[in-house]
């Protein structure tokens, strides 16, 4: 699983204040941390920085580079700070985070990407949103996204399609469908294209005991249909963990063979079966849960665990 | 050549609930109204059972309103002065429930008393046999104050308590259980929010059987789309044994149509609008045949020729 690492992120207040105080020793920490941990890339989102982006961006790249070498990737809808932060970088081939399938998006941002030769990462959203089907995802990405990519000469090989995590808490029908979405867009184009996705967007608005385990569940459910890159925390110890028991294939855990044969039903386009889970193990009994709100099969609560 | 119809499988089923109580179980009820009970979607007779057909609730107050549309003025005349009058009027124009709704002052402007709203239900209760609803005035702290005093008075009657929302519904609750009455539980547009207050509820010891749902809605043209699909979405969570949405639904249509603009205002719109009266019955009258064919099990409604459209729409989609 390649992970591009999460934490710099304008909505946490500690970054919210080093970036006040333009505290380059705490982004090189938190970068530090996040590339040890196994981060292959570092997603930098300071939110648009209209005022600043310009300035912000650059000082940015040129920090994180003193102390790691992985790719750095844009995300903001700021473009003229994106391209101010490119012309600053030295090491890895960074990534632009993102475009969508909006016209002027769409128009602009690829062309960025090609000229300064970045991986570039493309969001299966109309101008009309982001729509719940599997098929009008993808949809979006084959009529849209790929033939502008094509229409440029941009190198296949360096997008990333996105087809948008949404939460289960107010989304969730949204949930089962993008399962399928990574699933089609597996085979949609050869050599297959790289799928990314926010995992912990699927647990927005859920309260926070009960994040990870929607998160950790949901990933073993994308693991199955053949995610391979997702922006995340590397330091989340428990999500990593899930990753490498379904990675190894390791049994030597029920929990992890619980997994593994959730894994092995989607894989198998199949559904997940009462008959694989030992009910008298509450783990196991919450993963199963988590496994019916996450394919719609139960509508989520907050206290979904309890009935 | 025939046509074979294609037919679901459904693994679960709507609660069936009754309301009111007669003597013999503890009430002074002439009759009760089952609501629930279904075993498909609306209507889906080929399907499967819908036990009971969806009833009408008819609104009425513990005193004249003072911003009542005029139409309704003149639909329910001097009745509308005494809610016992009001009740019995509403009985004659088909109502299979009457739902009060206790005002939040009593006509000198003074907060309405516990012992006022004790009386105005007792009143009601006297003058129809019908089962009641019993709204407070949509404060949390009164509606407490009023609805605690009104479930003790009339214990066993097995009315039912409006209403229990996220941030308040543990008094009401509670004194519903310990009298033999009924609570609904209100959550704005939204099936998570809906299938959480019904744990919550039930949580406390309430049963299932005792607890109707309103998932609000919007009237038409104003949002009824999101009530809709909220509502079809939790009746097929319960069809298919989500355990915490198998609760039949209620709306209270009369309010929500009553002050769109179509329903309000009589001069000053587009000639091509039509004559107000019917106008009005006409957004009320569609608002709720359409929640009906969502899945609403009881519609509260305002005007009597809207119920009189709605009976009789409801008639027609239970003919087998």
């Amino acid at each position: 699983m390649y992970i591009i690492g999460e934490n710099i992120q304008f909505m946490s207040d500690k970054v919210k204040a080093a970036l006040k105080e333009r505290d380059a020793r705490f982004f090189q920490k938190l970068a530090v941390s996040q590339v040890d941990a196994g981060a292959q890339a570092l997603d930098i989102n300071l939110g648009p920085r209209k005022k600043d982006g310009e300035e912000v961006f650059p000082w940015m790249v040129g920090l994180l580079e003193e102390v790691v070498d992985v790719s750095l990737s844009f995300d903001t809808t700021n473009i003229a700070g994106i391209e101010a932060g490119l012309k600053k970088v030295t090491k890895a081939q960074p990534i632009i985070n993102s475009t969508s399938a909006e016209p002027e998006r769409l128009e602009k941002v690829p062309l960025l990407a090609k000229q300064y030769n970045t991986r570039l990462i493309a969001l299966t959203m109309g101008k009309s949103g982001i729509p719940i089907g599997a098929d009008e995802r993808v949809n979006i990405a084959l009529e849209a996204l790929i033939p502008r990519m094509l229409e440029i000469d941009y190198p296949m090989t360096d997008l990333i399609i996105d087809p948008l995590v949404l939460t289960v808490s107010g989304c969730q029908q949204y949930c089962p469908e993008l399962i399928e979405a990574i699933r089609t867009l597996q085979v949609a184009w050869d050599p297959p294209i790289d799928i990314s996705v926010g995992l912990s967007n699927v647990s927005n608005a859920v309260p926070n005991d009960r994040r990870a385990l929607i998160n950790n569940t949901y990933c073993v459910m994308l693991m199955a249909v053949g995610l391979q890159m997702m922006i995340a925390d590397p330091l989340d110890k428990k999500l990593k963990e899930v990753v490498r028991t379904v990675e190894e294939r390791d049994e030597s855990t029920p929990a992890g063979r619980l997994y593994l044969k959730i894994h092995d039903r989607i894989a198998a386009m199949e559904e997940p079966s009462p008959e694989d889970v030992d009910m008298s193990d509450p783990e196991q009994v919450a993963i199963w849960k988590t496994v019916q709100i996450l394919l719609d099969k139960v509508i989520y609560t907050d206290s979904y665990l309890q009935v | 050549m025939a046509v074979e119809i294609p037919k679901d499988t459904w693994t679960g089923e709507v609660h069936a609930v009754t309301l009111g109580a007669i003597e013999a179980d503890g009430g002074t009820r002439t009759k009760t109204v089952t609501v629930g009970g279904e075993k498909t979607l609306p209507f889906m007779h080929f399907e499967g059972e819908t036990p009971n057909a969806p009833v009408v609730a008819v609104e009425i107050k513990d005193r004249r309103p003072d911003d009542w549309s005029p139409l309704l003025e003149e639909a329910w005349g001097s009745a509308m002065d005494d809610p016992a009058a009001w009740a019995k009027a509403a009985e004659e124009a088909g109502a299979d429930l009457i739902q009060l709704s206790l005002s939040l002052t009593g006509s000198d402007g003074n907060p309405t008393t516990p012992q006022a709203a004790v009386d105005a239900v007792k009143a009601v209760l006297g003058a129809t046999g019908l089962p009641l609803l019993v709204f407070g005035p949509g404060q949390a702290d009164l509606d407490n104050e009023l609805l605690v005093p009104v479930a003790e008075a009339t214990k066993g009657e097995r009315l039912v308590l409006g209403l229990c929302e996220d941030k308040n519904y543990r008094t009401i609750a509670a004194t519903a259980m310990a009298n033999d009455h009924l609570v609904i539980a209100r959550t704005a547009m939204d099936v998570n929010l809906a299938k959480q207050l019904n744990i919550l509820i039930s949580d406390m010891g309430l049963p299932l059987e005792r607890i109707l749902m309103d998932p609000t809605t919007g009237a038409l043209g104003y949002g009824i789309e999101y009530g809709y699909s909220v509502m079809e979405r939790l009746r097929m969570a319960a069809l298919q044994g989500d355990a915490m949405t198998q609760l039949p639904m209620i709306v209270t249509i009369g309010i929500e149509t009553w002050k769109t603009k179509e329903g309000k205002v009589g001069d000053g719109v587009p000639e091509a609008w039509g004559d107000w009266k019917e106008r009005a019955i006409n957004w009320e009258t569609l608002t709720a045949v359409t929640l009906i064919e969502s899945a609403a099990d009881i519609v509260v409604l305002r005007h009597p020729e809207s119920v009189k459209r709605v009976k009789a729409a409801v008639t027609d989609l239970m003919t087998v």
